[in-house]
């Protein structure tokens, strides 16, 4: 039972993360239709600014949260505001829009992974922060990872609340489901698609915050992560952000028990995990 | 007449001058040189670009303005010294790239020389080509006992940089067996690094006795690696050996103090070596044990070498295992290129091969290939009281070695 909740707990940690970097990308694309692939270099942004913060500055990761959330909130706003409302604006059809949007967040993948780089170097950079151990069950687990999940939880549910109590919320909603008679219904159709890339990139942000304090992090990193958000987007749905937190957690358990086997076999079972459901269910957990 | 004479008489008058600068030109010695031109293919940019930041690029940046700033090499056949031009190109982290970049320098850039790219899997890309080309290369960051195998079969390639089977395991086997230690639990790294340590390991250790309770091979994404570090402590092997790169290694360790986990032993590499492990961990570090090569106390010349490359710069740029070695072997580069007189690189591979040279280690060498381990300054390193210090092997050690490693700070 010890050994059960051991792992099951081991995976909801490590899951939470997951389901946090998964919903941003799913938010970009369900309402903004663009496929973000440069969603992983938000969550570098984000790790290594918090890395800055605190050694340099000594400011906590917990209120570091705060400071890079904003801030990442901001440059995909503007990101959104510049290039790919131009692209929305000269694409004829959505489709076109959809692989133009994705190549042109490809070239920003390079684009801020290479500024990154000149910011910070690539040397890997790491901090020790709640360090502590924390028993649940029998089982121990460190208190940082607990935290993680905690933020993790705490932002998806102030996510649902703020989608489904707040107007602009409404607006989100109903972009996703027709942009066109959103639009005609009054709702400022680009200033939501900016506002929800711009919280695909805070979402992305805070869990660099989160990546940050419990693993190794670097101007490299990005990609890694961003392998894991489409295994998880596309397990959840592409563009359902229920799917992306559901699918987050079931990841991370699965990897869990796998790692808990075989580790050497836990980044196969993802990608195992990614070609069955095209293969069986192509649309993903949650997907329409 | 006059015309008919100038007419035949200005272009004979011009041909002879070019026949004779050409011939004395030719009787004078080689054409004239001003530099030596190295040619590198080096990470950059992309994942390990990282080697090339942390490891080589200070030495060479560092070892290039200071021989530079004499006037340069002196090179006898050309009566003069020769100052260092280098042709670096970015291989984007990609060892084909590597290799194309590599044929261009020396067929197309026709460079003189050309020095190492960063990492194993880089030498086995590069060295062929430069045997092949008879061109000498020196590498730096890698090394394996596989490449040490095919060594015989390239003359003109040099490793300096330590490796499992050649010397640190048997060091660390012997330290192990000196304290009685019984048992140990392997976490390695599911590539040709982690394969061959693990495998090493098991072979070195067992000759002292000493039983592997466990050993876990782990992909180079994994996150969570709490299985691991539970199955280990559960195993109460006495060491933990963590043959992984920083990636694995730092979470490794933060996951050791979540959990409580100290063994006698906690020994992890390559990444302890470097100084960002002390600045990531801070106080946590003390008592962790990586691989190394030298430290200030090692010797004046070291201690000099240290000052040379950190005086003023961040923690993070401290790399006790390699820059000692890559440093040392551009020494033997220039000495080889003096005693030659030339930039033959036939004479020089001849001289690497053969002669004993004086660099920074002192009295060095090449032996099959290998920097000798006599000069090593040592093996096996552990940080005490945040300095990393050389503790094996013991008659090379800067400090007494911590054993066993004292509880993870609160």
């Amino acid at each position: 039972m010890e050994k059960f909740l051991d792992v099951v707990i081991a995976g909801l940690l490590l899951g939470g993360l997951y389901a946090l970097i998964a919903m941003g990308m799913s938010l970009q694309y369900g309402v903004a239709r663009v496929l973000n692939l440069a969603h992983g270099e938000f969550i570098m942004l984000g790790a290594l600014s918090t890395w800055t913060l605190y050694t340099v500055f000594d400011i906590s990761p917990l209120i570091a949260v705060a400071i890079c959330g904003p801030i990442t909130f901001v440059l995909g706003f503007l990101i959104h505001r510049t290039m790919f409302r131009k692209l929305l604006s000269s694409s004829t059809n959505q489709g076109i829009f959809e692989s133009t949007s994705m190549l042109a967040s490809f070239g920003l993948m390079y684009v801020i992974s290479n500024l990154a780089f000149m910011a910070w170097g690539p040397e890997i950079r790491g901090y020790s922060y709640l360090m502590d151990t924390v028993s649940i069950g029998g089982a121990l687990f460190g208190a940082r990872r607990l935290v993680t999940l905690g933020f993790a939880l705490a932002i998806g549910v102030a996510f649902y609340i703020f989608l489904s109590r707040t107007k602009i919320g409404k607006a989100i909603r109903a972009a996703a489901q027709d942009p066109a008679t959103a639009g005609l219904m009054g709702v400022n159709i680009n200033m939501v698609l900016a506002i929800c890339f711009g919280l695909g990139a805070a979402m992305a942000g805070i869990a660099g915050v989160l990546v940050s304090m419990c693993y190794p992090v670097n101007a490299a990193m990005g990609i890694e992560y961003l392998t894991v958000a489409i295994i998880v987007v596309v397990l959840g749905g592409l563009g359902s952000i229920p799917g992306s937190f559901i699918g987050g957690f079931l990841l991370g358990i699965i990897g869990s028990i796998v790692s808990f086997i075989e580790p050497g076999l836990t980044v196969v079972a993802y990608y195992a995990i990614f070609v069955i459901l095209l293969l069986v269910r192509p649309k993903g957990l949650l997907g329409k | 007449m006059w015309k008919k004479i100038l007419a035949f008489t200005i272009p004979l008058t011009i041909c002879l001058i070019l026949i004779l600068t050409s011939v004395f030109a030719g009787c004078g010695g080689k054409a004239d040189k001003d530099k030596i031109v190295v040619g590198m293919s080096r990470s950059l940019s992309g994942p390990i670009a990282i080697i090339d930041d942390s490891a080589f690029r200070p030495v060479y940046e560092t070892w290039v303005a200071e021989v530079n700033a004499e006037g340069g090499i002196y090179v006898e056949e050309y009566g003069k010294k020769l100052p260092i031009e280098l042709k670096i190109y970015d291989d984007k982290s990609d060892p084909a790239t590597m290799a194309q970049l590599t044929e261009k320098l020396i067929l197309e850039d026709k460079v003189d020389f050309i020095w190492g790219g960063g990492g194993t899997s880089f030498i086995y890309a590069q060295a062929p080509i430069a045997n092949r080309y008879n061109y000498v290369l020196i590498t730096m960051e890698g090394g394996a006992s596989s490449l040490k195998e095919l060594l015989p079969g390239m003359p003109y390639v040099f490793v300096t940089l330590s490796f499992s089977d050649w010397y640190e395991m048997p060091v660390l086997a012997d330290m192990l067996a000196s304290k009685g230690c019984k048992s140990a639990y392997i976490m390695y790294i599911a590539d040709l690094h982690g394969v061959e340590y693990n495998g090493v390991a098991g072979v070195e250790l067992g000759k002292k006795g000493i039983q592997i309770l466990g050993a876990k091979a782990v992909p180079p994404d994994i996150k969570d690696l709490s299985p691991v570090i539970k199955e280990a402590k559960a195993s109460g092997a006495d060491a933990f050996l963590c043959f992984a790169y920083p990636d694995q290694v730092f979470p490794a360790v933060g996951t050791s103090i979540e959990l409580d986990y100290n063994p006698k032993v906690w020994l992890g590499g390559p990444g302890i070596n470097f100084g960002f492990f002390h600045t990531a961990f801070g106080p946590m570090v003390e008592g962790v044990m990586g691989w190394a090569s030298w430290n200030r106390k090692s010797s004046p010349a070291l201690n000099e070498l240290a000052d040379k490359l950190y005086t003023g710069k961040p923690e993070d740029s401290n790399d006790w295992w390699g820059h000692a070695f890559y440093w040392a072997g551009l020494d033997m580069w220039r000495a080889a290129i003096e005693t030659a007189g030339s930039l033959d690189n036939t004479k020089i591979r001849d001289i690497l091969a053969t002669q004993h040279l004086q660099t920074v280690l002192g009295e060095t060498w090449f032996e099959n290939g290998l920097m000798n381990r006599e000069t090593h300054p040592g093996e096996v390193g552990q940080w005490i009281n945040g300095i990393y210090e050389v503790v094996g092997p013991f008659d090379k050690a800067t400090a007494e070695w911590v054993y066993p490693k004292p509880p993870w700070p609160k």
